[in-house]
C-alpha cells in the first residue's frame, strides 16, 4: 500500500500523462457543443469539451502556464459526462479536467479552506456530525427553513447564495439511529450486505437510509452498517485534492473488506459511482479490489435485480411521478430502466417520461455551492420540463439532485417535490404493512 | 493587436462579446481540421450592422477577419491563418420568419442547422441538407461549405435551397441578394455566389431557406453483397430503374469490421460491401420503389436483403452506420477523414484505387459513404505521433487526390477547400481556374483582408 503513495513530483507526471491519453483522442469534432450543460449556458467555446482539452494539451506542451482564467475554465465542469457520453471518438473529457485540477494541486498547493475541509474535517467525521447536528437543532428552535428564515442573510459569508434554499438537516445521524448490524426481519437471512451510507443519507436525509435498512430487512436481508465509514471522496476529488480523496477511498476499501459482505449498496448516485469506478482510479489494482467493486449495487439496480416485490405487498399512493436521472447514475453506472421499472410497479402511482429527464440539473455536488448562479440557470431548463411534464413528484436517486431541485422549485413558486425512488417505495410498502410495518 | 482597435471592438459589440485574452485565443485556435493558428481578438455579433461596422473598421485598420461558424469545418476554414480577429457568429441565432405558406424560413446565420426542424415540423415541413454535424454546426457555416448530407442524392445539398442572403461585403457594404418567389431572373445569381465560398466573399448574416414538405412514410433496407462491383452495379442500376432512393450509404470490408469490433450491429465481417437503402414519398409510392430496389439488388447476387419493417427494425439496420464513425475512431488514436467524391458510375474503380493506395502506403482505411451521390469518405486510421506513418499518410492523401481527379471526380464533396486541400485545387481546376477565383476575390476583398490565405493564394502571396 505504501508504494501507491507517490510524491508530488510523480503525482504531477502521472496527472498529466494520464490527461493526454484522453485528450489525444479528441478529434477536435465539435459535437460536445451540442450537449454541454455549462457551454450552453457560457457560449464560449473555452467552457466546452473540446477547449478544455485543447488548454491541456497547452499546458502537457508547456506552451501555457496556469493562470487565474484557466483555473476558472476548468472549474467550470460539472463532472456530468454527457460529453463522454457523445463523444464519438471515445475521449473523457471529465477526466481531463479532473487531472487538471489535481495536476493544479500538486502545483499550488491545496486551498488552506478546502485542506481543512477534506483532509481535517471530513477525515476526522466528527466535527461535521456534530456541526449537522447543531445546525439541525438552530433549524428547528430558531430560524427554520423557509424563505423568511433570518439567517438568510448570513449565507454569503459562507459562500452560500442568499436565495438558496437548504434542507432540513437530521437531528441524528442515520448511523447513529442504527446498530451496526440490523438482522432480516423474515427468519432467514438471504444476504449479508454492507450499506454505504454517503454523508447526505447519513445526516439530511435519513428517510432514505430508513427505506433502506426497512426494505432490506424487510426481504430478508441482513444490513451491516459499519460505523467508521467516511465520505466516499467524491466531493473531495472534485475539487482538486487527489491525495485526500485517496487516503478515504482507501479507508473505506479496507473498511468494508472486513466485514465479510455479499453485497454493498448504496443510495446515492455518486457514492455508487465512486466506489463502482472511481476508486480504481486512486486504489492500487487488485483481485480484492475487483472483488470489492463487482459487490457495489444503487439500491434501485439491486432491488430491481434481486428483490420479487409481489404486488400484494404494496399500497397505493396517488402521484403522479415523473424521473430525473441523475447524471451519476444514468451515464456514470448505466442505471436507467430500474428505478422506472420501481416506480411503474407502485399502485396508484402515474408515471409520466419528462422531457429531457437525463439531461444534468445543475446540481454536480459541490458546484451548485461554488458556482451557484450558473448551476441554477441550468437548473431553470429541468424545472421547466418537470413543470410541463404535469406532475406532483420528481421522484431520482442522488441527494444533491434532489437538493438542487427543491430549491429550484421553491424559488419558482412551483408546487412538485423532489424524492427518491427508494422513499416512494417504502412509502407504498409501509401503506400496505405487510413487509414493513 | 493595439489597444485603440480593441477598444473599437467594445464599442461595437460591447464588452461580453470582445475576448482578447490568451486562454481565449486558444480556444478559437483550431476546428476539426488539424491545424491551428490563435487569433488576436474573438467578437461576436448579434446584428448586421455590428458586422458591417466590424468590416469598416478592419478595412480602415487593416486587420484581417476570419468569420466562423461552430468550428466543426473540416477543412481549417475557420482558422485565423493570418492572425487578426476572428468574427464567431454562433449568437446570431434568431429566426427572423417562418412562413409556411411559402414553405420558407427565415434565421440568422449563426442558427444551430438542427435547430430548424422542430419549427418546421409544426407546419409538417422539413429542411432536407442534413450533414453529419447538424447538431454542431450553423446554417451559415453551411451555406459558406455547400454543407450535403446522407440525403444528397434524391434530396441535393445545401446550395439547392439557399433562396435569400443578407451579406455583409468585405468593405462593410450590406447587401440583400435573392428572392423569395419560385422564379426570379432580375439579375445575377450573386445569391449563388457566396454558397461554397468558404468565408472569402462576404459574411452571411441572414439565410432564407426552402423547406418541404416532410415524407409521409419511409421504407428502410439493408442489403449486404459478396464484391464491390455487385454493390457499384446495384446502385447504378436503381437509379437506371428509374428510383432516386432519399439514401444510399455504402460501408466497406473494413468499415464493418471496424463497427463489429466497437459494437456488435449484426453485419456479417466476410462481406466486401453493404448498402442501406432508403426511399420515401407517399406510403405507395415508397413501398413500389422499394420492391424495385430489390429485384435490382438481387439480379446483381447480393447475399442478403432485409427491409425493414418497423422502427425498432430501422434503428437495428442503421445502428452500424451511426457508429462508423466512432467506430473507425476507436481503431487507431487518430483519423483523416476525406469527402473525394467521383460519378457513381465509377464507384468500383474509386473504392479498389483507394484500398490499393492505402496498401501501398501501408496505411490502414475504412471507406464509407454516400453511394448514390459518388461522395465516399475514405478514412485513414492513423497515429499522429508517429511522424513516419504521418508521412505515409500525407502521400496517401496526395495519390487519392489525383485518383478522384482522373476519375473526372472532385478533391471535395462537402468539406471544402480551406487550408486542407489548397495544395490541391489547382491540379483539378487549373491554372484558369485559381485565376478566375482570384479575380472574384479582388473584385470583393481588395485588400485580401477576409479570410486571407484560404482555398488559393492571391498573386505573388504564398502559404
Ligand atoms: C463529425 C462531422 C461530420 C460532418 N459531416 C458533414 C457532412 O455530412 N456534410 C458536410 O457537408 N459537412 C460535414 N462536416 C463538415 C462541417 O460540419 C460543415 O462544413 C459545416 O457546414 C461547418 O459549419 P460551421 O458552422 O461549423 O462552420 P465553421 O467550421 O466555423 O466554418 C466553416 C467555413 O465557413 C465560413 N463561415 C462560417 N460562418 C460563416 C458566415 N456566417 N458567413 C461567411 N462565412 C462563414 C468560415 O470562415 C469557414 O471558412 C462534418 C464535420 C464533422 C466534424
Ligand atoms: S465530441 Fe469528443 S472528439 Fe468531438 S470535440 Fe468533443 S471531446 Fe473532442
Ligand atoms: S462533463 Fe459535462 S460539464 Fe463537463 S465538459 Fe463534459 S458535458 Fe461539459
Amino acid at each position: 500500500m505504501s508504494t501507491y503513495i507517490k510524491t508530488q513530483q510523480q503525482l504531477a507526471e502521472e496527472h498529466l500523462l494520464e490527461a493526454a491519453k484522453e485528450f489525444e483522442k479528441c478529434m477536435k469534432c465539435g459535437k460536445c457543443r451540442s450537449v454541454c450543460p455549462v457551454f450552453k449556458e457560457f457560449g464560449n467555446e473555452l467552457y466546452v469539451a473540446r477547449g478544455k482539452n485543447k488548454l491541456a494539451e497547452k499546458i502537457v506542451s508547456g506552451d501555457l502556464q496556469i493562470t487565474d482564467k484557466l483555473e476558472q475554465a476548468i472549474n467550470e465542469c460539472l463532472n456530468c459526462k454527457t460529453c463522454s457520453a457523445n463523444c464519438p471518438a471515445g475521449v473523457s473529457p471529465e477526466h481531463v479536467v479532473l487531472r487538471l485540477r489535481w495536476y493544479i494541486t500538486t502545483q499550488k498547493g491545496l486551498h488552506y479552506f478546502k485542506a481543512l475541509i477534506f483532509r481535517q474535517l471530513l477525515w476526522r467525521k466528527w466535527p461535521i456530525t456534530i456541526g449537522c447536528a447543531v445546525v439541525a437543532l438552530a433549524q428547528r428552535l430558531l430560524f427554520g427553513i423557509g424563505p423568511k428564515n433570518p439567517v438568510r442573510h448570513l449565507f454569503p459569508l459562507f459562500g452560500f447564495a442568499k436565495r438558496r434554499n437548504f434542507p432540513q438537516l437530521a437531528l441524528r445521524s442515520a448511523q447513529s439511529m442504527y446498530p451496526e448490524v440490523n438482522r432480516s426481519k423474515t427468519g432467514e437471512t438471504k444476504m449479508r450486505i454492507g450499506y454505504f451510507t454517503g454523508c447526505a443519507g447519513n445526516l439530511i436525509y435519513t428517510n432514505v437510509a430508513k427505506s433502506v435498512v426497512d426494505i432490506l430487512t424487510g426481504y430478508g436481508y441482513e444490513v451491516v452498517i459499519p460505523k467508521k465509514q467516511k465520505c466516499n471522496g467524491t466531493p473531495v476529488m472534485a475539487n482538486g485534492d487527489y491525495e485526500g480523496a485517496r487516503r478515504l477511498m482507501q479507508h473505506n476499501f479496507d473498511l468494508f473488506r472486513k466485514y465479510d459482505l455479499d453485497a454493498i449498496v448504496v443510495a446515492c448516485s455518486s457514492c455508487g459511482m465512486s466506489l463502482k469506478k472511481e476508486i480504481k482510479v486512486f486504489v492500487e489494482d487488485s483481485p480484492e479490489l475487483q472483488e470489492f467493486t463487482g459487490k457495489v449495487w444503487d439500491i434501485n439496480e439491486f432491488i430491481d435485480k434481486n428483490i420479487e416485490i409481489k404486488p400484494e405487498d404494496l399500497g397505493p399512493l396517488p402521484y403522479k411521478v415523473t424521473y430525473h436521472d441523475p447524471c451519476h447514475m444514468v451515464r456514470g453506472q448505466g442505471i436507467k430502466e430500474q428505478p422506472r421499472n420501481i416506480l411503474k410497479q407502485i399502485p396508484g402511482v402515474e408515471f409520466k417520461e419528462m422531457k429531457n429527464a437525463d439531461t444534468c440539473c445543475g446540481s454536480a455536488g459541490s458546484y451548485c455551492i461554488t458556482h451557484y448562479e450558473t448551476s441554477i440557470k441550468i437548473n431553470d431548463h429541468k424545472i421547466k420540463d418537470i413543470q410541463d411534464a404535469g406532475v406532483d413528484i420528481v421522484a431520482t436517486g442522488c441527494p444533491t439532485c434532489v437538493m438542487h431541485i427543491d430549491d429550484n422549485l421553491a424559488q419558482h413558486h412551483s408546487n412538485e417535490k423532489a424524492k427518491f425512488v427508494i422513499e416512494l417505495l417504502a412509502d407504498s410498502l409501509r401503506a400496505k404493512g405487510t413487509v414493513i410495518r | 493587436m493595439e489597444k485603440a482597435v480593441i477598444d473599437e471592438l467594445v464599442t461595437i459589440f460591447g464588452q461580453s462579446n470582445v475576448l482578447t485574452d490568451r486562454e481565449d485565443m486558444i480556444a478559437y485556435s483550431y476546428d476539426a481540421a488539424p491545424v491551428e493558428v490563435e487569433p488576436e481578438a474573438v467578437v461576436f455579433p448579434t446584428t448586421t450592422e455590428q458586422v458591417s461596422r466590424l468590416m469598416k473598421l478592419a478595412y480602415r485598420v487593416e486587420v484581417p477577419v476570419t468569420p466562423r461558424g461552430q468550428g466543426s469545418g473540416l477543412s481549417g476554414g475557420s482558422i485565423p491563418l493570418k492572425k487578426g480577429i476572428v468574427l464567431c457568429m454562433d449568437r446570431m441565432t434568431k429566426v427572423i420568419e417562418f412562413d409556411p405558406a411559402n414553405r420558407l424560413i427565415s434565421v440568422e446565420a449563426g442558427l444551430t442547422t438542427s435547430d430548424i426542424d422542430p419549427i418546421a415540423a409544426e407546419a409538417g415541413l422539413f429542411y432536407p441538407p442534413d450533414p453529419g454535424s447538424v447538431a454542431f454546426s450553423t446554417i451559415g457555416g453551411n451555406v459558406a461549405e455547400n454543407a450535403g448530407g446522407l440525403r444528397g442524392l434524391k434530396y441535393g445539398v445545401t446550395k439547392d435551397y439557399v433562396k435569400m442572403l443578407t451579406v455583409v461585403l468585405p468593405q462593410g457594404d450590406i447587401v440583400k441578394l435573392g428572392s423569395k418567389c419560385v422564379k426570379h431572373v432580375a439579375g445575377f445569381n450573386t445569391e449563388l455566389m457566396f454558397v461554397g465560398s468558404e468565408g472569402l466573399l462576404g459574411i452571411i448574416t441572414e439565410v432564407t431557406l426552402a423547406l418541404l414538405p416532410i415524407p409521409k412514410h419511409r421504407e428502410s433496407a439493408l442489403a449486404i453483397f459478396n464484391t464491390l462491383d455487385d454493390a457499384a452495379q446495384t446502385v447504378s442500376d436503381i437509379i437506371a430503374a428509374g428510383v432516386t432512393p432519399s439514401t444510399m450509404e455504402f460501408m466497406d470490408n473494413a468499415t464493418l469490421n471496424a463497427i463489429q469490433n466497437f459494437k456488435d450491429c449484426g453485419l456479417p465481417r466476410d462481406a466486401e460491401a453493404v448498402l442501406l437503402i432508403e426511399t420515401d414519398g407517399e406510403e405507395h409510392s415508397a413501398k413500389a420503389e422499394m420492391v424495385i430496389v430489390q429485384s435490382q439488388v438481387e439480379k446483381n447476387n447480393s447475399r442478403d436483403f432485409k427491409i425493414a419493417q418497423s422502427t425498432e427494425e430501422r434503428d437495428k439496420l442503421f445502428a452500424g452506420r451511426r457508429v462508423a464513425l466512432n467506430a473507425l475512431a476507436s481503431v487507431r488514436p487518430n483519423l483523416i477523414l476525406e469527402d473525394a467524391t467521383v460519378k457513381r458510375s465509377v464507384l468500383p474503380e474509386m473504392v479498389r484505387g483507394i484500398i490499393a493506395i492505402a496498401q501501398k502506403y501501408n496505411i490502414q482505411v475504412g471507406i464509407f459513404g454516400h453511394a448514390g451521390d459518388g461522395n465516399l469518405h475514405p478514412t485513414f486510421l492513423i497515429d499522429q505521433k508517429d511522424k513516419e506513418e504521418m508521412a505515409r499518410c500525407h502521400k496517401a492523401v496526395d495519390e487519392l487526390f489525383q485518383l478522384a481527379i482522373d476519375l473526372d471526380g472532385t478533391i471535395s464533396g462537402e468539406h471544402g477547400i480551406g487550408l486542407e486541400k489548397k495544395p490541391y485545387l489547382e491540379n483539378q481546376i487549373g491554372a484558369a481556374g485559381i485565376k478566375i477565383l482570384q479575380d472574384f476575390k479582388r473584385m470583393f476583398d481588395p485588400k485580401n483582408l477576409l479570410n486571407p490565405g484560404k482555398m488559393f493564394d492571391m498573386p505573388g502571396e504564398s502559404a
